[in-house]
């Protein structure tokens, strides 16, 4: 016999433990996408919910160069506020998402009020004589403070922002290096600050001090990754640009180191005036390569786009002698991606299959749905194929088996259904055609 | 008269370096992919084989081993834009490494200091 439980849950046992129900909670975070924001709230959310680890209000602080900004605040400004709050997260079936939505919600009211204020508490941690709260995070130490009015450490401004006796500040530290701050309070329900609450913010304190490092390290390596792709990139680009270039040049010479005769230099003039053509078109391409850029995705109905698509008159030009057999499935539905750059995709591909298809061939264009989730767009041609070993480098800038192909091509439509979220599949053996497979994502119903 | 093999992919640059070469009193012998030019030299000898690194069909510097292995004295001249290749231990393979240019001043050269003219 066998039980199954979800890694992501969002019903707790009712005699769950509060704080474990909300630190789990914290722990879905971990399968949500990269948010500092939304996973720095969600802790944020755990330290404040009153009935959860007992905290009412807390401050959130990030280091920023050598500087602590304070940049979130979240709390009820009032006792019937927090009731609301504390009511709404105690209610059934509350998770992760729901507690983002909630708190993206509060904290877009609140910051009209308060983020002005934020704004004021800016600490320099390599000034003389920090006060607190900063004086925490320069330590790496918990600070608890108590009686904070007669308490000459703390930062008169901040003691007037938060207006309360007891405070508890929480450095964020990973790696050793400290990352930012939380200050929490109960300015709502001015209880003591004891030591089972401290145990738990220290917790929290630690999920949110490696949320910010992994979230650190994941731009670096995002920077890093874009830089070595223009690296890449550029050294290819300067290759493709050398041929033409060393053409022109070398062609230019010859008709000037000696007296032209006319055909050899009309030859010569019409060669140099195709390298010149074959660089605007790699620098056309990879201007309109680079450019893609989809803000938002959008619902698709591919049907009139494909209908559209095989009467292009530059796509019929190629098709000439050629067939394309078109067949769309009846009950294809909307799709997410982007109009023109879905149509963009399917016309390099079909372009292609055109180039590779001999005279009488015939190339194939397929849309159905598959798997309930995705459309399958089939592009197939009858051309001679490619072995396995051109078939991994078809992606690869610049590779080409066309005379005057760039080579960007398909980049390009990989880089579109990627940017899609879609998935690209090419089968190819040498003899049999090539036949790409498109999946793109269903628009499911609901979503704007 | 010295017998170069040329292997380069670029139709136009295949021309331009035919016509330059043969001005310079060589003979020509062009190919634009590696598996053929494989072919010709099991077949044919050759005073210096000039090679671009990228191409259809095969690796430039897998090309060059390929040659290495049948021809062992022939010299090789590596012609290629690809500046980066230039540190590749592979490429110290071949006698010299060109960087494609406008001017084909320096190829002649290299083709002269390996086979003279």
């Amino acid at each position: 016999m066998i039980e199954r439980y979800s890694l992501q849950p969002n019903n707790f046992n009712p005699d769950t433990p509060k704080e474990f129900v909300l630190l789990s909670i914290i722990a879905q975070s971990f399968f949500q996408p990269f948010s500092l924001e939304d996973n720095i709230l969600v802790i944020l959310t755990a330290l404040t919910a009153g009935s959860g680890i007992g905290f009412n209000r807390a401050m959130f602080f990030l280091k920023d160069g050598m500087r602590l900004k304070a940049t979130t605040w979240l709390g009820p400004r009032s006792p019937e506020e927090a009731e609301a709050i504390w009511t709404m997260l105690s209610s059934p079936g509350i998770g992760y998402a729901e507690i983002v939505a909630y708190n993206r919600d509060l904290v877009t009211r609140m910051v009209k009020d308060v983020q002005p204020k934020l704004k004021h508490f800016v600490y320099d941690l390599e000034g003389q004589s920090l006060p607190l709260p900063a004086l925490a995070a320069l330590n790496k130490e918990i600070i608890l403070v108590n009686e904070a009015r007669n308490e000459p450490a703390v930062d008169p401004d901040f003691m007037n922002f938060i207006q309360v006796d007891s405070f508890l500040c929480l450095p964020l530290v990973a790696q050793d290096e400290v990352l930012g701050e939380i200050v929490v309070d109960k300015g709502i329900t001015h209880a003591p600050i004891d030591l089972n609450d401290i145990e738990l913010a220290r917790l929290c304190a630690l999920l949110a001090g490696n949320y910010i490092y992994t979230t650190n390290l994941y731009k670096k390596v995002v920077e890093m990754e874009k830089m070595a792709a223009l690296g890449e990139m550029a050294a290819f680009v300067s290759h493709q640009l050398r041929n033409p270039i060393v053409a022109i040049g070398g062609f230019t010479q010859q008709m000037l180191a000696s007296p032209c005769q006319p055909d050899r230099c009309r030859r010569n003039l019409n060669i140099i005036q195709e390298q010149v053509k074959h660089l605007e078109d790699i620098i056309y391409k990879l201007s309109h390569f680079l450019k893609i850029t989809i803000r938002e995705l959008q619902p698709v109905d591919i049907r009139p786009v494909l209908l559209n698509l095989v009467e292009r008159p530059d796509i019929k030009l190629k098709a000439a002698k050629k067939t394309i057999s078109l067949k769309l499935a009846p009950d294809l539905p909307l799709i997410q991606c982007d109009p023109v750059y879905f149509e963009e995709a399917v016309v390099n591909l079909l372009d292609n299959a055109l180039d590779f298809t001999p005279e009488g061939g015939k190339v194939y264009l397929r849309a159905r749905p598959y798997n309930n989730k995705y459309v399958l767009i089939i592009i197939k041609d009858s051309g001679p194929g490619l072995d396995e070993k051109s078939r991994d480098k078809i992606f690869t800038p610049f590779y080409t088996t066309k005379e005057n192909g760039t080579g960007l091509g398909l980049l390009f439509v990989k880089r579109i259904v990627d940017t899609c979220d879609g998935k690209l599949e090419v089968q190819s053996q040498p003899g049999r055609g090539t036949m790409f497979k498109l999946y793109f994502k269903v628009r499911e119903r609901g979503q704007s | 008269m010295k017998k170069i093999l040329l292997i380069e992919d670029d139709l136009a640059l295949s021309l331009l370096y035919e016509e330059e070469l043969k001005n310079a009193g060589y003979m020509i012998v062009v190919t634009h992919d590696a598996d053929s030019a494989l072919e010709l030299v099991q077949k044919e000898e050759f005073d210096l084989i000039i090679t671009d690194i990228r191409m259809p069909g095969k690796d430039g510097i897998e090309l060059i081993a390929n040659v290495m292995g049948l021809r062992k004295d022939t010299p090789i001249i590596i012609n290629t834009a690809y500046q980066s290749y230039k540190d590749d231990f592979m490429t110290w393979a071949a006698d010299a490494y060109v960087i494609k240019s406008s001017s084909l001043d320096e190829l002649k050269a290299k083709i002269k200091e390996l086979i003279g003219s």
